[in-house]
């Protein structure tokens, strides 16, 4: 096992009348577990082309029903530029340039079979760059995912 | 305008050979500008002893704090799972709409974007009936 820990500070001094801290920490567990970390990770940086909604992080029925954490950010310097994060048809919402995500992803919707199938309805994490080119960089920690059999095998 | 930072740090010195680093901090700005957000709901929190689905945040509500959430603007959620990790079984499913985004364990926490459309809520549903809290921010605009 690994231990990976993320965390978060959240500051303002101006935001509210006092002060906002506001800071928490946690370790990445294998479900069902006290102390067994999450011990695979996919760490990637992408350019991200406009105009086309494209799957960041596919689908996988060994993601299913499991503990999985995705971080995302987004590069870009310009302002406007942005991304739009969805799951299946729901959008969840936007990364201007500079934002960052992280969120547990649960591989919950049907469409499993196969990580190779990009249709149907799968819980693939879809990314869509408005304005210009994206660059992200994004990583998925996990216990596991469906490998693809070669074609060629 | 205000300056409100949002900082992550993962990291891990065992997942790969060499050792993980990343950091990050963002300023919560406005859609498109270097303009601050100024709203939020502020930190609250919410207990709840159900294993049904739960409405966090209603958005396109009429009335109240969602309603002022601009649709498709670069509002933040942060939420947490404050209760102990226990033996590990026991989580929140947060969703938007019926969609599940992911599961949120004892200690838990995240932050994401919300395009905080018409009937795009925030949802949760817990695993069992054990008490559990959750705290919960949105910075909008």
């Amino acid at each position: 096992m690994a231990t990976t820990t993320a965390a978060i500070t959240l500051t303002s001094s101006d935001l509210l009348t006092n002060a906002l801290a506001l800071s928490a920490s946690m370790t990445l567990y294998q479900h069902g577990t006290t102390a067994t970390g999450l011990d695979e990770v996919n760490y990637h940086r992408a350019n991200i082309p406009t105009g086309t909604n494209f799957d960041l992080i596919q689908d996988s029925a060994a993601l299913s029903e499991d503990a999985s954490y995705v971080y995302i950010c987004v590069k870009n310097t310009d302002v406007t530029d942005y991304v739009i994060i969805s799951i299946n048809a729901e959008v969840i919402g936007r990364l201007y340039a500079g934002d960052w995500a992280f969120f547990p992803w649960d591989n919950d919707l049907t469409d499993t079979q196969s990580v190779s199938d990009q249709t149907g309805n799968d819980s693939s994490i879809e990314i869509t760059a408005v304005t210009h080119e994206a660059v992200i960089e994004y990583a998925l920690f996990h216990n596991g995912e469906t490998l693809v059999t070669a074609a060629d095998s | 305008m205000a300056t409100t930072t949002a900082a992550i740090t993962l990291t891990s010195t065992d997942i790969m050979d060499s050792p993980l680093s990343i950091s990050n901090t963002s300023t919560l700005y406005t859609a498109g500008t270097n303009t601050g957000l100024v709203e939020t709901t502020g930190l609250a929190r919410k207990k709840f002893a159900s294993s049904g689905n739960i409405i966090l945040l209603d958005a396109g509500l009429a009335g109240g704090v969602a309603q002022d959430v601009t649709e498709d603007g670069a509002n933040k959620v942060f939420i947490r799972n404050i209760n102990a990790r226990g033996d590990g079984s026991k989580f929140v499913n947060i969703l938007l709409a019926a969609v599940e985004i992911g599961r949120l364990y004892g200690g838990d926490w995240m932050l994401i974007p919300w395009s905080a459309a018409d009937g795009k809520d925030i949802e949760f549903t817990a695993s069992d009936t054990t008490e559990t809290i959750l705290e919960y921010m949105v910075f909008y605009e």
